[in-house]
């Protein structure tokens, strides 16, 4: 239940806030000029808008497409990623959303139209290499698909581009935007995991990974490409049978044909960033483990995850090509 | 004043009128304090409520606010909290209202305070004046402090630690000249419960605060042993935060007892965390 909506005045009439405002009709709505005022003050406590977030619908003047970062790629000579909304629905603790924004309310961006004609130009202007974009990078791409209806809306600019790739990153269990379709061959719906025990204290407020491993097999099996990302990879008691059970169980219950990449990371954060989530959640079980800083990151020491990068990956070797396996290093 | 006790929750009131303030000094115990100041200032036995009674005006709530900050030593975590009585054109009288939205007409910008959530209680905008308005077609909640109250507030706490409850008093049908003393009591006097209800959130979030950022139980009685330096401090809290999480006292106390300086500590310490292995099943 989202109690309270802030609209910046610009948009108020947009039919995508009337759409979004139109399943909120007990909520508070208040205008406001722009999302800023709300979201970028900074005498604001994270860990309480968190348990009781607020939506703003703002308009997104600029950058609405960007490079990605370094490491972030799966194979494509040229990446790019947007951003439809900040911030996620979930509350992963390791998730580096948290000492991202001063604000934990969600912040969708109604102007899909301008998100369209930048793809496009990026698009036009690649006809050379190959591209793929990321949907999800400042949020989750498909948490909140039944509000904002994002993925159905991008996935028809992507039809009319087969060659260019379209990766959905997500630990949702949304399907309907993807079943109510024909299955696009360029578009990869790639799975955040981890094991099911992990996943159970990390992954607060998101759909278990039983359940994320049933969808995947569904739309796997529907025709839809498949992206497993394994990141991060957490260290612990059993670490080993934990993530070799994991993969097994996926491995065998997803029809492979339609496995596009896996993907491994470790876990890690900017120095900066460990410091802010630390202090927003000092008790929390992640930060009695063996991590240390290394590269100006917070991270496990190098031998281990350089053990679990490689356990894991000669897991996967049993039943996917080398050429199917990427590193994560952002 | 400097020696006031830490409290582990923690309120302040900013309130304008001695008559509105009357019901909260009573029911939460408040007495005057044993020293002149330069507004009124209430405190409780236990220092966990302090008020001050700032007078009409944005400019008495601001330095109000300021004064009562310094004066009563107020942490981080201590919640802010303004009530009064308000005129309106569109709520009902005598009825209690949340403020989340506070303008001004110096000011282009709205401020927008949080409010507690799952509030039962109606919600409002409120129109922060320096001239008594009697026109009260164009806003919804009319004071004279609220807005002045919350500018120096935030820049004290973070906004989930502000609150400002208004009671309306007069509007189009009851006129702001038949206000008595005994009628402002009253109308807060009315809505005494609702009020506790809201201050008893702030001050579970409040001491909830207070948990989280409190020092390490064992900190202190580690300093009182070795010396540390300012970042070892540092170090040190970090490492018994998280160490904290796997280890009772009695191994801890069993960890360090043969360091014989600081830095043989913060190692023990960061060894035994580079050893911890978690067994998620307990989390």
């Amino acid at each position: 239940m989202i109690e309270t909506i802030y609209v910046e005045e610009a948009i108020q009439n947009h039919p995508k806030t009337k759409f979004i405002l139109n399943k909120f009709k007990k909520s508070r709505i208040i205008s406001i000029n722009k999302y800023g005022e709300i979201f970028n003050k900074r005498n604001q406590n994270f860990r309480i808008q968190k348990a009781n977030p607020c939506l703003i619908l703002a308009h997104k003047k600029d950058n609405f497409v960007l490079p990605a970062p370094e490491g972030f790629g799966i194979g494509s000579s040229k990446n790019f990623y947007f951003s439809h909304m900040y911030n996620c629905i979930y509350d992963c603790r390791y998730c580096f959303l948290q000492g991202m924004y001063s604000s934990a309310n969600y912040v969708i961006f109604v102007n899909f139209e301008d998100f369209d004609i930048s793809i496009k130009k990026i698009i036009e202007s690649n006809v050379d290499s190959k591209v793929t974009f990321f949907s999800g990078y400042d949020c989750d791409s498909l948490a909140l698909e039944n509000v904002t209806g994002f993925a159905k809306h991008i996935l028809s600019i992507f039809r009319k581009y087969p060659q260019i790739e379209i990766e959905f990153r997500t630990k949702s269990i949304q399907k309907e935007p993807f079943l109510s379709v024909k299955p696009m061959r360029n578009v990869i719906l790639a799975y955040s995991l981890m094991p099911e025990l992990m996943s159970n204290s990390l992954d607060n407020k998101a759909p278990s990974i039983s359940k994320r491993i049933r969808v995947i097999s569904e739309l796997a099996s529907k025709g839809w490409k498949i992206g497993l990302r394994f990141d991060p990879l957490i260290h612990g008691e059993n670490w080993k049978e934990l993530y070799q059970e994991l993969l097994e169980n996926i491995y065998n219950n997803i029809f492979l044909d339609n496995l596009h990449s896996v993907s491994f990371g470790s876990l890690r954060f900017p120095k900066r960033m460990f410091k802010d989530i630390f202090k927003l959640y000092p008790n929390e079980p992640l930060f009695t483990s063996p991590l240390s800083l290394n590269n100006k990151m917070i991270s496990y020491d190098i031998e281990i995850e350089e053990e679990m990068t490689s356990f894991c990956k000669n897991l996967s070797l049993k039943y996917i090509n080398e050429n199917q396996i990427f590193k994560c290093s952002i | 004043m400097n020696n006031l006790k830490k409290t582990k929750n923690s309120i302040r009131w900013v309130i304008a009128l001695k008559e509105e303030a009357q019901v909260i000094l009573d029911y939460y115990k408040l007495k005057p304090i044993n020293e002149k100041t330069i507004y009124p200032i209430y405190k409780n036995e236990e220092e966990t409520h302090w008020l001050i009674i700032c007078g009409i005006g944005r400019n008495n709530a601001a330095a109000s606010t300021a004064y009562l900050y310094a004066y009563s030593n107020a942490s981080n975590y201590t919640s802010w909290i303004n009530i009064g009585i308000a005129g309106s054109g569109k709520g009902n009288y005598r009825d209690l209202y949340l403020v989340d939205k506070i303008s001004t007409y110096q000011r282009k910008k709205s401020t927008y305070p949080s409010t507690l959530p799952k509030a039962t209680l109606p919600k409002m905008h409120l129109f922060t004046s320096d001239i008594p308005i009697s026109d009260y077609s164009t806003y919804e909640l009319i004071d004279m402090e609220g807005s002045a109250f919350f500018d120096i507030a935030s820049k004290l706490t973070s906004k989930e630690f502000i609150c400002l409850m208004k009671v309306i008093s007069d509007g189009p049908e009851n006129d702001i000249k038949e206000i008595t003393k005994s009628k402002i009591s009253n109308l807060i006097k009315e809505n005494l419960l609702k009020i506790i209800d809201v201050i008893s959130y702030y001050e579970r979030l409040s001491e909830e605060e207070f948990q989280i950022i409190d020092k390490p139980k064992l900190f202190n009685e580690i300093k009182s042993k070795w010396h540390f330096s300012a970042t070892q401090s540092y170090r040190l809290e970090t490492l018994l935060r998280r160490i904290e999480i796997f280890c009772n006292k009695k191994d801890i106390e069993k960890t360090i007892k043969n360091c014989e300086t600081s830095n043989s500590v913060i190692n023990v310490l960061n060894t035994k965390i580079k050893n911890n292995l978690i067994n998620w099943s307990k989390f």
